[in-house]
C-alpha cells in the first residue's frame, strides 16, 4: 500500500525542532513514504552553507545534550534520507528573498530547489501535513 | 545463520534504522540482513520498519539487552 506522502513545513531556527524534523523525514523515508520539507523563516539559516557547527542551530537544554552526546547532526539526517528514500528539501522563495541568497548559499547535495508557499500546500492537500 | 550483519550497538533512534536500509540494499532479494541494536525503541521500530518496507521479520530476539532481529529482504 503506497503510503500518504509526509510534508513538513520547517520554520524554526531551534535545533530541537530542526532534529526532530530531520528524524521524522528521515524515517519516513527509508520506510518508504515520501517525503517533502519546505524551509523557511529561521530554518533556512540552518541550511547555509558557511554557518559553522556551533552557531548553526539556534537551541536550549535539549540542544547541549544533543551535542554532548553526539547525536547525529540534521543536516546529515536529512541527506541520508535523501540517499536512502524518496526524501525531498525545498527552500522557501520568500525566505531566500528576504535574505538575499542564492540556492548555491545553501548546503549542496540537499536542497531540490526553490519553491513557493502556494504550490506547497496545494500538493500538501493530499498529504498529511506536520509544521515545527 | 544471516547472510549480513549490521552491528548497530550504542547508537540510537533514528540510526539503526537508517544503517537497516542501507545494509538491506546490499542484500540481495531473498537473503538476510541480522541486526544486532541497543536502542530500547528497536524491538517496536524494526517490527514497523518490515511492515512498511514490505520486508520480512524473520526474528526478534533479546539477549542480555542486546537486541537481533533477521531480516529477509523480500522488496
Amino acid at each position: 500500500m503506497a503510503s500518504k506522502t509526509l510534508y513538513i513545513l520547517l520554520c524554526s531556527g531551534e535545533h530541537e525542532k530542526i532534529q526532530m524534523a530531520a528524524m521524522i523525514a528521515s524515517v519516513a523515508a527509508v520506510s518508504e513514504r515520501p517525503v517533502e520539507v519546505f524551509v523557511s523563516m529561521n530554518a533556512i539559516l540552518a541550511f547555509a552553507k558557511d554557518a559553522s557547527a556551533d552557531t548553526r542551530y539556534q537551541g536550549g537544554t535539549f540542544s547541549k545534550l544533543l551535542k554532548e552526546k553526539k547525536a547525529p547532526d540534521p543536516i546529515t539526517l536529512f541527506r541520508q534520507g535523501r540517499e536512502l528514500g524518496d526524501l525531498k528539501v525545498w527552500a522557501c522563495s520568500m525566505a531566500l528573498d528576504i535574505k538575499g541568497w542564492e540556492l548555491d548559499q545553501l548546503e549542496d547535495d540537499l536542497i531540490e530547489g526553490a519553491l513557493g508557499l502556494t504550490k506547497f500546500l496545494s500538493d500538501a492537500e493530499n498529504g498529511q501535513l506536520i509544521s515545527l | 545463520m544471516a547472510d549480513q550483519l549490521l552491528d548497530v550497538k550504542g547508537l540510537n533512534c533514528p540510526l539503526p534504522i537508517l544503517r537497516a536500509k542501507k545494509a538491506l540494499k546490499d542484500v540481495p532479494t531473498g537473503g538476510t540482513l541480522q541486526v544486532l541494536a541497543t536502542d530500547p525503541g528497536a524491538v517496536k521500530d524494526f517490527e514497523a520498519f518490515c511492515r512498511t518496507t514490505g520486508n520480512e521479520l524473520l526474528e526478534s530476539k533479546n539477549e542480555d539487552n542486546v537486541f537481533s532481529f533477521v531480516i529477509k529482504r523480500t522488496s
